[in-house]
């Protein structure tokens, strides 16, 4: 059983300092400095990121997403034709994302988050994984003025991801993760999302999560498992229902166990996330669990996103101990 | 006071002067005292004041200068918060999110005080501004209500318990901000709705919701059940594509019209913003319509504010003066 996040983390320190992203970011809309002065900050805040998640004790790791604005134009400004509108709500957030919209052929002309992941691995004395927005949320989350229909649209830009998959996976990532958010909302969309799915990860042999939280997979539970990828990502709490829906077939796959609340400043006692982490490997074993965070720690201050972390390791921890009594 | 047809009016913030920032730092480090610092925003209170007298507004607002944020504002006025840390909304915008502890409810009045004063310094109507119980519950975290409906239902009785004490000390015209009120529409639109008719039961007072950001469409035309007179929209954020939504179902209550972008530097022209009045009043009749900005201008400087309000003025007068010429309208139809 190893621990895992999602993926964001928060990019500045507790009140009263505005930390230094902050600092560089307004310095950078004033025009006091340069691109090449922001891309430092944010690898110095990128290094912060990964050492609270090192020191913690989560196994796999991601670079915390500092260099992210929001999930979908981190992509959609790297990829050719979009143009960026006005602020969106985030899903039910108080997040707000500026929308994309796909005004040209879209196209993936050069790698997006490569060199993130290859910072991180180089900075990292944990393993890293890679994680993109997936199609089906980037085709949700922004406006097709372009293409004929949702189909084309969305195949469009799983074949442009499929590009950054495989580039990653050149640049020696192991661990790919797709987040796809939006299918909780868009069941009824299944088969459109699959098409997508299959085709963002054909001819990808590393190991990859799909990451599907704020919401549960009632819709598409069992079809889900036959989508070619080696891990669920699930959320069981805004996604509650998760509990029920994965007892209606045998779970076939790996499991990111998405427990520990990303959304409220609470934090989980240990004994509450080791009674859950026993429930679940009731229906997937121990060696098939990732334990993680229910989503992005970027809805926490950052003080609170480092305690979840440390309550994550310690129950997990707490959690193998417990399983391996028992089997003894 | 009677209000000319059209009133303009506007949202509830406006930018702090500089000598005001200086100083809400300089109190954060404990280098000035909260007297000081009262003194201050009172003194920007009646800048913002007189300068709204000057453009010729004719509904006022206070321009929120005491307040750093909507909800953090309360929650640090009320029993049951603790304040966390700051959380990114978007950009490098961020935010202090509250965290409920504890049972939440008023100490003492949270806005009379400052409505007072506002008041005491303007003939013209000044309105009263609160934050509604679904915002505030929504952009906090909640460590201490089993759900958000105990959470939303027990801040209405608070915020319902400050409407009453506002009335009292003279507020005739009360505003409720729920910018968050469409964040979950299909789960907790009723949960809003009776959250709102808690706040505003029995008041005589003119009541305002402020909605902005998000999918108004979704919550239309069930958003005309909230217990209020009057809903203000952002119209121009998306260029008025919002009245094809009114088009489907007659606007049955007044609305205030968002008519110049509260995020955009530019500021529009006097015959831009009439050319949205004029494309509302194919859809809503003047008598129902109140002028404002999209949202509360505290993010622009205070020239482009300024500029802001001045072509909201002048497109209200221009409108005013065609609906009296091409005889639309009578003087004597005045709102009273």
């Amino acid at each position: 059983m190893i621990t895992t996040v999602v993926g964001n983390y928060p990019k500045i320190p507790d009140l009263p300092a505005p930390g230094k992203w902050r600092t560089a970011a307004e310095r950078l809309q004033k025009g006091q400095i340069d691109q090449a002065a922001m891309r430092e900050v944010e690898d110095e805040v990128t290094l912060e990121a990964i050492a609270d998640q090192v020191e913690a004790g989560i196994d796999l790791i991601t670079d915390g997403q500092i260099r992210w604005d929001d999930a979908q134009t981190y992509f959609a400004r790297q990829l050719t034709g979009f143009a960026i509108n006005g602020l969106q709500r985030y899903f039910d957030t108080n997040i707000y994302y500026r929308e994309p919209v796909a005004e040209r052929e879209v196209a993936w002309t050069a790698p997006m988050a490569v060199r993130d992941y290859e910072f991180a691995h180089a900075h990292s004395a944990r393993p890293v994984k890679a994680v993109i927005t997936g199609p089906f949320t980037l085709a949700a989350l922004s406006r097709n003025q372009h293409y004929a229909n949702r189909r084309t649209y969305m195949q469009a830009l799983a074949d442009a991801l499929n590009h950054e998959l495989r580039a990653l996976q050149h640049a020696g990532a192991q661990v790919l993760q797709i987040d796809e958010p939006a299918i909780c909302r868009h069941a009824q969309e299944y088969d459109l999302f699959a098409d997508a799915i299959q085709r963002l990860l054909s001819g990808i042999s590393a190991k990859t999560i799909l990451c599907m939280y704020f919401g549960d997979i009632g819709g598409i539970y069992p079809r889900v498992l036959d989508l070619p990828c080696d891990v669920l990502g699930l959320d069981f709490v805004a996604g509650y229902r998760n509990w029920e829906i994965l007892g209606r077939a045998p779970f076939s796959k790996d499991l990111m166990f998405g427990i520990l609340d990303a959304r409220n400043t609470r934090v989980e006692s240990v004994d509450e996330v080791v009674a859950a982490i026993g429930k679940v490997t009731a229906m997937v074993p121990a060696e098939r669990l990732m334990v993680s965070p229910s989503a992005g720690l970027e809805f926490l201050p950052r003080s609170v996103a480092k305690r979840k972390l440390q309550r994550l390791v310690e129950a997990t921890r707490t959690a193998d101990g417990t399983l391996q009594e028992v089997r003894v | 006071m009677t209000l000319p047809i059209l009133p303009t009016t506007a949202v509830g913030s406006y930018p702090k002067p500089g000598y005001l920032l200086e100083a809400r730092r300089k109190y954060l480090r404990k280098q000035i005292s909260k007297e000081e610092l009262t003194a201050l925003e009172r003194r920007a209170t009646e800048e913002w004041i007189r300068i709204q007298e000057e453009i010729g507004l004719d509904l006022l607002v206070d321009g929120e200068q005491y307040r750093g944020d909507m909800v953090a504002y309360f929650a640090d006025e009320m029993n049951g918060f603790a304040i966390a840390g700051l959380v990114r909304s978007y950009g490098n915008r961020f935010y202090p999110k509250p965290v409920v502890v504890g049972p939440v409810g008023r100490k003492s009045p949270l806005t009379v005080e400052w409505f007072t004063y506002a008041q005491s310094l303007t003939s013209r109507p000044v309105k009263g501004m609160l934050t509604g119980p679904y915002t505030i519950a929504e952009w906090s975290f909640n460590e201490y209500y089993p759900t958000r409906r105990a959470l939303v239902l027990e801040l209405a009785g608070a915020i319902h318990d400050e409407v009453v004490d506002l009335e009292r000390a003279g507020a005739r015209y009360i505003q409720i901000d729920e910018p968050a009120i469409h964040t979950r529409p299909e789960e907790d639109f009723e949960l809003a709705v009776e959250a709102m008719e808690i706040v505003t039961a029995g008041t005589s007072a003119y009541t305002v919701s402020h909605i902005c950001y998000g999918d108004v469409p979704k919550i239309y035309p069930a958003m005309l059940r909230l217990a209020v007179n009057q809903l203000d929209l952002a119209l121009k954020n998306e260029e008025f594509g919002l009245l094809d939504t009114f088009r489907t179902h007659a606007f049955t209550k007044d609305i205030g019209l968002g008519v110049v972008d509260a995020h955009s530097h530019r500021v529009e022209t006097a015959e831009e913003v009439a050319g949205g009045i004029r494309r509302t009043l194919e859809v809503i009749p003047a008598q129902q319509i109140y002028v404002s900005p999209d949202c509360g201008l505290k993010t622009r400087t205070i020239d482009e504010t300024v500029g802001k309000l001045r072509a909201i003025v002048a497109a209200a007068r221009l409108i005013r003066s065609e609906l009296t010429e091409t005889g639309t309208l009578g003087i004597a139809e005045a709102r009273t």
